[in-house]
């Protein structure tokens, strides 16, 4: 029987969603601070409204909903899931205002796309945007990359029922540390502590390779943002192209494929547990399928005789590879190159990348290595299983971490995650296909927004049909949070109109409980 | 003769050698000639959707000088972009044409750039030029870039400074909103007054 929520339940939803709208609001102060320092008065202005428009929202919720003193796992998923939408549409505000977009829908696309660490994007005039609003860009990624949940309990949850709960609805299991408040902190720390290093390093290479210090100090950091957080987003239209580099190049692909590495690795390896790095279950699982698809990929752009040299092989064809595999998405080739230079092979190479993803409770998306480590595992208990006399105990365990027993219910949850990515997947390649567009073209977008990649084989763009931007914008988000969170949101959309009241649950006609 | 027989291997041997770096660098005289036939005027729209067709054919493009001016090694980096934005953009007042920006790397000698006084940007509109070179769709000297090498640089029209305009609405927008936090915010303290227990 489904419950309709009470108003108790309602307001501690509206409760934590506010807070969460806080955290987005606070954040436009950096790209209202940047905007005024480069007397950008019209987007200053525009942050200002958007920042108004969150506050407003908090402050309403604070006036109308008090501080639960719990919150369920129910909730706490209604909370991240409700939250991310809500703060898609506020974070929109400022994209709307700065005229960039032709239609708020269009806004809407970006940010979501900013906040999953997608990457694709539908803003039109990228090379004449100001510098504020490419802030704020790069900062929704930076920000979504660590998760808005993340932000928010960094500073706003602090003595908060429920913390935990709202922090696991956002896709996240790892606790890093025994409080996840604590966690939370630790997240922000090692990101702030590779970002001050990445922007360090990318400035240097940006000043040697030609760019005044003021442009290449704002290029570093936005570069940075969108390769740690796997985001992909990039200043110019060229995106990596644009700055003919190779040390840029390997400097974003070092940064990409850390942010792509699970927070709870990286807080072993800063602990000393450097053996982690070869025993974890998804830096092994990472690793083969990177060498499969790389050697897939070689053989079919052999076939096309695209690259006749070990370092475009390696510039434009492993560069591409690792940035879909960690689902980044930044790229040094014309998006058109995929489908009409790379063939079949290799463009096939780069789909399974982008869909098996990157680590869980990293900035990366897709299907996640463990899970591929978790089914392969699982696919050797089989045969062992098969192969072993009828009253064997055939037991398969993997390293994550600590030592960890393959379970039953845990093969479940991944076949279902699997099926529901698989899913995504195939849908957003159905209705790419019945628009018109060339199948492997479709397939390509679609796998690259639900798996928040960012690649794009010449489909994503603002001419795109609004179906196509709408249903981009749920992978995007559903993939981002892995789907049970959407789907709680679902249900509990579900309960309020067809749920029970928590007093109709005696049973009628008897005259008596049970 | 033993000894002469010796220097000689040596020597065939660092030719081979060095002319397998040569040729893996792609400094060989095979690159480096570009086709022979007459220059055609050509979108960058056009380069990009038919890479095949003009790859390592001379070109002629025209377009706005957008972003950065990167001098390195003799030369320069520069980015053209000729699509509908290049003639007005967004800033300016430009309309949306429903389509991202189009523009192409162009490797350019040092002292070409020198002509080149704006980029484009929110602030300014750049440099209007027209660019003559070889079009590589896979360029062997840069790594692989899909890139332009320019022979020659000419400014069409020079650009200038965009005047920011800020829409009349947006202030007084921007006041209501912080009156309706103001009035919020009052409404708040005043309950967290009456009931402290509330956070």
């Amino acid at each position: 029987m489904i419950l309709k929520p009470r108003l108790r339940d309602i307001q501690a939803m509206a409760w934590g969603v506010g807070r969460l709208i806080l955290g987005v609001g606070l954040l436009m102060i950096v790209p209202l601070v940047v905007s005024l320092v480069c007397a950008e008065w019209n987007t200053a202005l525009d942050f200002m409204v958007g920042f108004l428009c969150c506050f407003s929202t908090w402050l309403f919720t604070e006036s109308l909903c008090p501080r639960p003193e719990d919150v369920t796992w129910f909730q706490g998923m209604v909370i991240t899931s409700g939250g991310w939408l809500l703060a898609t549409v506020l974070g929109a505000i400022p994209h709307w205002l700065s005229g960039h977009f032709h239609s708020f829908l269009d806004a809407i696309f970006d940010v979501m796309s900013g906040y999953t660490t997608t990457g694709l994007f539908l803003l039109q005039d990228l090379d004449h945007l100001s510098h504020g609003m490419n802030t704020w860009r790069h900062l929704l990624s930076y920000a979504g990359g660590q998760g808005i949940v993340v932000i928010a309990l960094t500073f706003l949850f602090a003595g908060s029922a429920g913390a935990l709960r709202i922090y696991v609805a956002e896709g996240k299991e790892e606790k890093l540390l025994p409080n996840v408040v604590n966690t939370a902190k630790a997240i922000w720390m090692i990101s702030l502590t590779y970002m001050a290093l990445g922007v360090t390093a990318l400035f240097a290479i940006l000043l040697r390779e030609g760019m005044s210090p003021g442009r290449g100090f704002l290029h570093s950091m936005w570069l940075f943002m969108g390769a740690w957080s796997t985001g992909g987003f990039a200043p110019q239209s060229l995106n990596l192209l644009y700055y003919h580099s190779l040390p840029v190049e390997i400097a974003t692909l070092l940064f990409f494929v850390l942010g792509s590495l699970n927070f709870a690795l990286h807080y072993e390896v800063w602990k000393g547990r450097r053996m982690e790095i070869l025993r974890n279950v998804e830096t092994r699982s990472f690793s083969f399928t990177l060498l499969f698809t790389f050697l897939v990929m070689c053989v079919g752009l052999w076939g096309t005789g695209l690259y006749q040299d070990m370092g475009s092989l390696f510039r434009k064809g492993f560069y591409q590879l690792v940035s879909a595999h960690t689902t980044t998405g930044n790229c040094n080739i014309f998006s058109i190159s995929f489908h009409k230079d790379f063939g079949f092979a290799a463009m096939m190479a780069v789909i399974a990348a982008m869909a098996v993803g990157a680590s869980a409770c990293s900035t990366g998306g897709g299907f996640k290595g463990i899970r591929m480590g978790i089914l392969y595992r699982a696919l050797r208990l089989e045969i062992r299983s098969i192969l072993s006399p009828e009253s064997a105990v055939v037991r398969e365990k993997f390293h994550h971490l600590r030592d960890i027993w393959l379970e039953e219910t845990m093969v479940r949850g991944v076949l279902f995650i699997l099926a529901c990515y698989g899913m995504t997947y195939f849908l957003g390649g159905l209705l790419g296909t019945l628009y018109g567009y060339p199948p492997h073209v479709a397939l390509f977008d679609s796998v690259s927004a639900g798996s928040n990649t960012g690649l794009s084989a010449g489909l994503v763009g603002p001419s795109m049909p609004w179906a196509l931007k709408v249903y981009y914008i749920l992978a995007m988000w559903a993939g981002r949070l892995e789907f049970v969170s959407v789907f709680a949101l679902l249900g509990m959309t579900a309960a309020f109109f067809k749920g029970k009241n928590s007093g109709e649950g005696k049973i009628k006609g008897k005259g008596r409980r049970k | 003769m033993r000894e002469d027989m010796s220097r000689l291997t040596v020597f065939f041997l660092v030719a081979m050698v060095l002319g397998a770096m040569v040729q893996s660098s792609g400094w060989s005289a095979a690159y480096c000639k570009a086709d022979s036939r007459p220059v055609e005027k050509v979108s960058i729209r056009d380069l990009v959707e038919n890479l095949d067709h003009y790859d390592r054919k001379e070109v002629e493009i025209e377009g706005e000088v957008v972003g950065d001016v990167m001098r390195r090694g003799g030369g320069a980096w520069i980015t053209v972009n000729d699509d509908p934005y290049s003639q007005r953009s967004l800033p300016e007042g430009g309309q949306h044409a429903g389509v991202t920006n189009t523009g192409i790397g162009v490797w350019v000698l040092g002292h070409m750039v020198d002509v080149i006084s704006y980029t484009g940007s929110y602030k300014s509109k750049g440099d209007r030029v027209r660019i003559r070179g070889t079009f590589h769709r896979v360029c062997p000297q840069h790594g692989g870039d899909t890139d332009l090498h320019a022979h020659s640089l000419e400014l069409v029209e020079r650009g200038r400074p965009i005047r920011q305009e800020v829409p009349a609405w947006k202030g007084p927008l921007a006041a209501a909103l912080a009156l309706l936090a103001l009035l919020l915010w009052r409404k708040m303290y005043a309950k967290r007054r009456k009931r402290p227990g509330i956070a």
